[in-house]
């Protein structure tokens, strides 16, 4: 992962920012498509609460249509625009679709949105929303490494996925407690020995992408990599390798070849490395 | 080092969830404000925090948790980088006033945009009037709308429709919500336009022109100069400056962008923007109001003298407005400002 100058840096998927005090944390991008319906829901939303008010307004003028007519067309026009740059304003960066949707507007040096901003943003969409069906903003997001629209490069923002995290379970910290490969030194060693950089980086990167991947995809490629370091690299006994899920597999295979040599000389003394 | 993560965990959670906890804590206050013990403690949790994902980033081998503190330490960074609003400004309906001081300050600030505007627009009524002019054959082709080519129908139609449109107060309002919204929307595409560099508000506003130069030679031409100025005097005095002012606003953004790296205070530069867009929007709801319920009167109910006169007296009141309001001002609103923001 590079750091740029203007410390960001973006991938597809993600955002990296390095702080000043030199910590680097990542933010996952949010693609079109979970936009586009939480844009869907939002927009569902807006005519209901027009309709709504427009029921309100034709009991108000029943004199008068005409000037309910203009009531409600200005109502309707004003509320669209003001509906998503008040509720990202006020509500950090969120609508009741983002929400929903689990998306979050933010400043693109991964502060809170300030309201100016939400407002260019969302009054940017006359351009966004060019020929049609937000065409020039899908192609603006598809092209740009941020994922950003035209709204949001003006506006200096991005949309981040905002799943819902947690402290990983207790299942994490006993899958994390114990590496069963420091049981056979000898076999740990060759591994250490036969793996190239690439090779370690590899498993390295594809263990780290655990969550990016999807769950065939992430299945496949483990058990390739595990059947290949078993079969080419380091034969562990049967007895092992038939307790042990491929995830598990490769996740002590990584931490054998990133420890120190000092993890394993001493697990010979039954004291053994986690990882 | 590889991490123990069993004592690391032991370590490190509760302060984790010491920092989970303030920080949902903070995220639901509006204004998100900290006091200086909450500050401190923020400071020194989001420290730690950030040791701790260092720590597992390079030390061990577990995504999950270094998911989680990364979402964690993004969290905190936010909170503590971030300057929140006040509690006076997201809820003080005298700031929002100012809008009607600040409009004309930031429309002079800018004011050589305005005139690169006028100027696109000129050139383009230059072309559309000697086209009319000198090529009658073009005609066809600028003016594509029938009522446009054949003022005489229109004209007559007009000051026959008298009858029929008299007491119509019902249309006339649906008419101007009509025109407020189509307006706004014309005028916010000029001004995001200022996105592809400019070009594309030009493009804009040059066709206006064209199309506003044509017109008034051909009204001119077959005689009905005066039906014309009283038609759209009292409405366009105001459409047109706010048009122009949407290009403003376009070729305002487009220097904001390519300046982009120069700028240190891209969030003041935004505001001017905004200011300038919600000003024009001001303009054109009076300006929609003006057209449905005054413009579309003619004579013999209002001489056309008498409506010419309506719209030489607004043009003169917005030039007055937007030259004069807020300038002696400005000095003693910076200065309250910088003591609010201070205080």
């Amino acid at each position: 992962m590079t750091i740029t100058q203007s410390t960001r840096a973006a991938t597809t998927s993600e955002l990296t920012i390095a702080t000043s005090e030199g910590v680097l944390f990542r933010l996952p991008l949010a693609g079109p498509a979970p936009r586009l319906y939480a844009m869907l829901l939002d927009i569902v939303i807006v005519l209901g609460t027009v309709n709504g008010i427009g029921l309100l307004v034709y009991w108000v003028f029943a004199k008068a249509p005409g000037f309910g007519v203009m009531v409600i067309t200005l109502a309707e026009f004003a509320i669209g625009f003001a509906y998503s740059a008040l509720l990202e304003g006020y509500w950090n960066g969120q609508t009741i679709g983002k929400r929903l949707f689990h998306l979050r507007v933010i400043d693109q040096d991964g502060l809170p949105l300030r309201i100016e901003q939400a407002w260019v943003r969302n009054l940017m969409r006359v351009f966004d929303a060019l020929p049609f069906a937000y065409l020039v903003g899908g192609i603006s997001v598809l092209s740009s490494p941020l994922m950003q629209r035209f709204g949001d490069r003006v506006a200096g923002t991005l949309v981040t996925r905002q799943t819902p995290l947690s402290l990983p379970d207790e299942e994490f910290w006993t899958r994390q407690k114990y590496n069963s490969f420091t049981e056979y030194p000898t076999i740990a060693m060759q591994l250490r020995r036969a793996a190239t950089p690439e090779l370690a980086a590899l498993i390295q990167d594809a263990l780290r992408r655990r969550n990016e991947l999807a769950t065939y995809a992430r299945r496949e490629i483990y058990r390739e990599l595990a059947a290949y370091l078993q079969s080419e690299i380091c034969p562990f006994p049967d007895e092992l390798i038939e307790r042990l899920s491929d995830e598990q597999y490769l996740m002590n295979a990584s931490s054998i070849l990133f420890a120190d040599r000092g993890a394993i000389a001493s697990s010979k003394i039954g004291d053994l490395g986690q990882g | 080092m590889i991490l123990n993560l069993e004592r690391f965990r032991a370590q490190a959670q509760p302060r984790w969830k010491d920092l989970e906890s303030l920080l949902s804590a903070l995220e639901s206050r509006p204004d998100r404000r900290l006091d200086s013990a909450e500050a401190e403690q923020l400071q020194q949790l989001y420290a730690q925090a950030s040791a701790d994902l260092n720590r597992v980033t390079h030390g061990a081998l577990a995504p999950d948790l270094r998911q989680y503190l990364e979402r964690l330490v993004a969290r905190a960074y936010a909170e503590l980088h971030y300057t929140p609003p006040t509690r006076s400004q997201l809820w003080q309906p005298r700031r929002w006033l100012r809008i009607f001081t600040a409009f004309p300050e930031s429309f002079r600030r800018q004011s050589r945009y305005f005139a690169m505007a006028a100027l696109v627009t000129i050139s383009g009524c230059t072309l559309g009037a000697l086209a009319v002019r000198y090529d009658p054959a073009s005609v066809d082709v600028l003016l594509p709308a029938n009522y446009l080519r054949n003022p005489g129908e229109r004209v007559h139609e007009e000051e026959q429709g008298q009858a029929r449109h008299s007491n119509s107060a019902q249309i006339e309002a649906e008419f101007s919500a009509q025109l407020i919204r189509h307006n706004i929307q014309v005028a916010l595409l000029a001004a995001a336009l200022g996105v592809t560099f400019g070009i594309g508000t030009a493009l804009l506003l040059f066709e206006n022109g064209v199309l506003l130069g044509a017109v008034a030679v051909r009204y001119t031409q077959q005689g009905f100069g005066l039906f014309m100025s009283a038609w759209l005097l009292p409405h366009g005095v105001f459409e047109i400056p706010s048009i122009l002012i949407a290009g403003q606003a376009g070729f305002y953004l487009a220097r904001l962008l390519l300046h982009r790296r120069e700028d240190r205070n891209v969030r003041d530069s935004m505001r001017e923007w905004l200011i300038l867009v919600a000003g024009l929007a001001m303009m054109l709801v009076w300006a929609g109001f003006m057209e449905a319920f005054f413009s579309q009167h003619h004579a013999p109910v209002l001489p056309y003298g008498f409506k010419v006169g309506v719209g030489l007296a607004e043009l003169v009141l917005l030039t007055l407005y937007l030259l004069l309001i807020g300038r002696t001002e400005s000095a003693r609103v910076t200065r309250s400002g910088l003591a609010t923001e201070n205080g």
